[in-house]
């Protein structure tokens, strides 16, 4: 490209760029410019003469419950017009407890604020009376003179005519501690979580090697992580943030789980629940699941098939860095108070109704920039699987996580632009003001759900295959055994991949769409059960005639099959569509999707790390610790999700942030036991996001002082395990790549038919020439 | 009022039953396996399949078994996609000569009866009701306009009545009277942003959306009081946006 073209994309990207800012400046959604009240008082343009000093009386240090108390406001100074005539005014606002008014100079604005009339702007002294609240408050009391809106917003929003103000405090006779926003508490445990990530990291950093700690060391260590394009340090990075965001969603969902745990709760308002359910579930699908998922790819899939790296390893770090970035979009609203309240699926009209917070629009912002990031992993990926492999080593013989990640990724990559579009849609009639999803400007509601879940069926493959691919190595290595099957498992996952295409109308059974379409989308939602059966019997069918040897990912492994299947049979019951109008948006809903996430992703991801963890450091992790952790996890996950079946049979609506019990004579959505239900959940709930701070434990203490790990110690046969632990960069010599060999003599290297044709696209020219 | 939903509870029971038989299978097959196949203590590793690094390991598979469970639970999809067919049928069926007939005459009752071997009512005609959503509130309407039903005369009070409700915890809500025996198309559209109305005892919802008029079909078979709360979440006070069904003799 010369300088010229240079240039010329320079302006063109400035007047985006600008385009950018201004736009959203320009018709940005209205949530209130301030809280200036109608136009203040100008009934007195005399300025004063004097400083103005205003005075309170009558209010009590200490209140008595329910005691009526006489108040007296007045204030010296003001205007010398002796002519008693517009002396000035107050305004008078007391936060709890009632202001009456006791004659015509006084007039009520609310049970608690009060100013006065046209008839007492001649004095300077005005009697009310105000009655304390009957509970203990800590009261505060603000009195504005002169100007009769009050607190016209301090500073530029103030109508001019305040002249001074008085404020203070009334203690209640038990004293009150102050409950925290839950915002603050939020936003304090993520700093809090992130600085103790930095010190953790600082002190691993420090015992791994105490002679380069100092500051000259330092900069240059900070500086080749964060500019670092090897796979296998992106890869530590993906793992570090997943597992960070893992925390943040876990510490949203444990306020969820408090809101939730007694019947008509308050610990978080409609509002800020909204708000939590929603951040809870983009940070677990965009910023924990994927980039767990994007850790172990990145760190696997080129040792498995003895590659020096990925495709475009640049292209890689970008992959990852727009993530974080990202993150900071999505989370700007919990830090300004007013964070998105869409649901994860952010459905229209509402996500572009101005009933929506602010906070929604950065939402939107961040989640473009992850389906770039997911976009160019895709294309990463897929160009490295289909063109790096070691020589042996044809698409039939490729180790079955890769296998994994190579279908989940051509899942994303086709899906992902779907949801591209209409986020693009939504952020446009956001900021400025199209109409894609306006209803009255004919938009459709629909197009919004069609394109969400042509994308976010498919997404929930994309974060359960890789755990597939997971379970079949460490299911095989374990029992030492060929995985059963291999062919059959291949095209099982892919045709779960093709099957994610056709089945997302399931999630819009109840939406008002073409009822033949929705009765389509049951016979093929169905289907789904037949590619998984096919897995689970496979996996099980490898253990047959074994050696299973218990370890950790043993364990773990054995428990994803018992919970994903679980899991699995409850999906069962959604396709069948008089079955799904009762389960849908309820608790069997919210319990199902938990089963398949966590049973499922992070069960598979938890496998993947105690697998693959001595290959990524060097270090054995310690058994006793994985197996506390396997117990305590296992067994408060399931106290925490399997009750929620019945909560939502009998009841119990998801996003709602509360519910109310039946009684005797009182209507309410559940019936009086299952409030105790709620409670044990939500302990059980502390008790599985305490049991991770395990996992944790074991591998800080494993980096600093444990074993040395081999190159091969479960005895697995992909390349990952030729190489040492940890690999070296490159993690093959390129002049020396592994060569695979194959056990079954009569198919080595000889494609079939398909096979070769699929071969000869994906090779480049010029190795078909040479 | 329970849950009360016959189609409902048919279809719960019998993909109850297949789960609890595909369960029972797969963790047996699961615990035998990770028992009877279990590395002995001390033993050096075996390697049964002679895995070794670098090496693509012997092919181990079966086709006649990875057939059958290609298979087996292929059929087995078939049935519950066969038995799950009427219900859906019944959920939706047509307002022109349906399950329901069509809309009644003056004077008329549905007199909808339990058809007792499929799990679903039939009724001689039907009457429309009208439900409006919008943030945050439900709207019910017995004698909606023209526009939404061809009906020239006004239901009766006893047919179906509008007023209001004390609910725990949601305070006031709309409630709609209906009886017990009739059956009731709701005709459903939003003012604002989508919603969904759930009525928990009779196991139904369907998005409410602007602009657009959906249906549902409300049989009634027994009388109580049961709550209907949003199922598709509209913004704040969603949680709270609740009514009542009132089924009476």
């Amino acid at each position: 490209m010369n300088n010229k073209n240079i240039s010329r994309s320079l302006a063109v990207f400035t007047i985006l760029a600008l385009a950018m800012i201004i736009a959203p400046a320009a018709t940005s959604f209205p949530t209130g410019v301030s809280g200036v009240k109608d136009s203040g008082c100008n009934c007195h343009g005399a300025i004063p003469s004097d400083t103005v000093t205003p005075m309170v009386e009558g209010l009590p240090e200490i209140y008595n419950y329910s005691e009526t108390y006489t108040v007296t406001v007045s204030f010296t100074g003001g205007p010398t017009d002796s002519g008693n005539i517009n002396q000035g005014g107050f305004n008078l606002w007391i936060s709890y407890g009632t202001i009456a008014v006791l004659d015509s100079t006084v007039q009520s604005f609310a049970d608690n604020e009060v100013g006065h009339t046209e008839a007492g702007n001649d004095q300077t002294s005005w009697t009310v009376e105000w009655t304390a609240p009957a509970n203990d408050k800590n009261i505060k009391f603000t009195l504005t003179t002169n100007s009769v809106n009050g607190d016209a917003g301090s500073g530029s929003g103030s109508s001019g005519d305040e002249w001074n103000r008085v404020s203070g405090s009334v203690s209640a006779p038990v004293e009150v501690i102050e409950s925290a926003n839950p915002f603050t508490v939020l936003a304090t445990l993520i700093i809090v979580s992130l600085v103790l990530l930095v010190i953790t990291l600082t002190y691993i950093f420090y015992r791994t090697s105490p002679d380069a700690f100092d500051w000259e060391q330092f900069g240059p260590w900070i500086a080749g992580w964060v500019t670092s394009t090897d796979h296998k340090k992106v890869g530590t990075l993906y793992l570090v943030s997943g597992l960070f965001f893992l925390g943040i969603g876990g510490i949203m969902a444990l306020m969820i789980r408090i809101q939730l745990a007694v019947p008509g709760n308050d610990f978080l308002t409609q509002d800020q629940y909204n708000q939590f359910f929603t951040m809870h579930g983009t940070t677990m699908i965009f910023l924990a699941a994927m980039p767990l998922i994007n850790a172990l790819a990145n760190w696997i899939v080129p040792l498995q098939i003895g590659a020096p790296d990925l495709a475009l390893p640049r292209l890689n770090a970008m992959s990852f860095w727009l993530q974080p970035i990202s993150a900071i979009l999505l989370f700007t609203g919990i830090f300004s108070g007013g964070a998105a309240d869409t649901g994860w699926t952010g459905y229209a009209p509402y996500v572009v109704s101005e009933t929506a917070h602010s906070g929604t629009t950065m939402w939107v912002a961040g989640q473009i920039m992850l389906v770039a990031s997911s976009t160019l992993t895709g294309i990463n990926f897929l160009t490295t699987i289909l063109v790096m492999r070691a020589k042996g080593m044809g698409l039939m013989q490729m180790p079955l996580f890769t296998w994994s990640i190579f279908i989940s990724n051509l899942m994303l990559f086709i899906s992902i632009p779907a949801f591209g579009v209409g986020l693009i849609e939504v952020y446009l009639d956001r900021v400025i003001g199209t109409a894609f999803y306006t209803i009255d400007a004919g938009g459709d509601p629909l197009l919004w759900s069609h394109l969400f879940w042509y994308f976010g069926h498919p997404e929930v493959y994309v974060v359960i295959v890789p755990a597939f691919g997971v379970i079949s190595e460490v299911i095989a290595t374990s029992a030492r055994r060929s995985i059963f099957g291999y062919r059959s498992m291949v095209y099982a996952m892919a045709g779960i991949g093709l099957v994610s295409f056709i089945v997302y109308g399931h999630h819009m059974f109840t939406s008002g769409m073409d009822p033949s379409f929705r009765f389509v989308m049951m016979m093929t939602t169905m289907l789904v059960a037949v590619p998984t059966g096919i897995k689970i019997f496979n996996w099980l069918k490898t253990m047959h005639g074994g050696s299973l040897v218990y370890r950790t990912h043993t364990l773990w492994a054995l428990g994803f099959l018992l919970t994903f299947t679980l899991g699995g049979i409850s999906g069962m019951f959604f396709p069948s569509i008089a079955m799904d109008l009762h389960l849908h948006e309820t608790y069997f809903v919210i319990a199902h999707f938990h089963y398949v996430f966590v049973g499922g992703t992070v069960f598979g991801i938890f496998t993947a790390l105690y697998y693959w963890f001595p290959k990524m450091s060097g270090k054995m992790l310690d058994e006793r610790l994985g197996t506390l952790h396997f117990l305590t996890a296992f067994v408060s996950y399931n106290a925490l999700f399997w009750p929620m079946h019945r909560l939502g049979v009998v009841g119990m609506a998801r996003r709602h942030h509360t519910y109310f019990i039946s009684g005797e004579d009182v209507l309410g959505a559940l019936p009086a036991e299952y409030a105790d239900w709620n409670l044990f959940i939500s302990i059980n709930a502390f008790l599985f996001f305490l049991s991770t701070f395990i996992l944790v434990a074991n591998i800080i203490i494993s980096l600093i002082r444990g074993q040395d790990a081999p190159a091969d110690p479960w005895g697995g046969w992909s390349f990952e395990w030729m190489t040492d632990s940890p690999p070296p960069t490159p993690s093959f010599p390129l002049d020396n790549l592994p060569v695979l060999r194959d056990a079954n003599e009569h198919i080595a290297n000889e494609p079939s038919k398909l096979g070769a044709w699929f071969n000869r696209l994906m090779v480049a020219d010029e190795e078909v020439n040479n | 009022m329970t849950v009360t939903s016959t189609l409902f509870f048919d279809l719960w029971d019998e993909f109850m039953l297949w789960s609890i038989f595909v369960g029972v299978f797969t963790f047996g097959w699961l615990y035998h396996h990770s028992v009877t196949y279990r590395s002995k203590e001390g033993e050096e590793l075996p390697n049964v399949d002679e895995i070794e690094v670098g090496v693509f390991p012997k092919e181990n598979d079966d086709l006649r078994l990875e057939v059958a469970w290609t298979i087996l639970p292929f059929i087995l999809i078939v049935y519950l996609t066969y038995i799950s067919w009427a219900p859906v049928d019944a959920v939706w069926t047509s307002a022109e000569g349906g399950n329901h007939g069509f809309e009644c005459e003056a004077g008329y009752y549905s007199n909808n009866v339990m058809d007792s071997e499929n799990g679903f009512v039939t009724s001689d005609c039907y009457h429309i009701v009208e439900v409006t959503g919008k943030q945050w509130a439900w709207t019910f309407e017995c004698n909606p306009d023209i526009e939404v039903t061809d009906r020239t005369y006004e239901l009766s009070t006893d047919i179906c009545d509008t007023g209001t409700y004390q609910v725990e915890g949601y305070g006031m809500q709309p409630s709609i009277s209906l009886k017990a025996g009739e059956t009731y198309l709701l005709v459903m559209e939003s003012e604002d942003v989508t919603h969904a109305p759930w009525f928990i005892e009779l196991g139904v919802k369907e998005d409410v959306l602007k602009n657009q008029k959906t249906t549902m079909w409300l049989p009634i078979t027994s009388t109580g009081e049961g709550l209907i709360l949003c199922t598709e979440y509209c913004g704040d006070a969603h949680s709270v946006m609740a009514g009542v069904l009132i089924a009476h003799d």
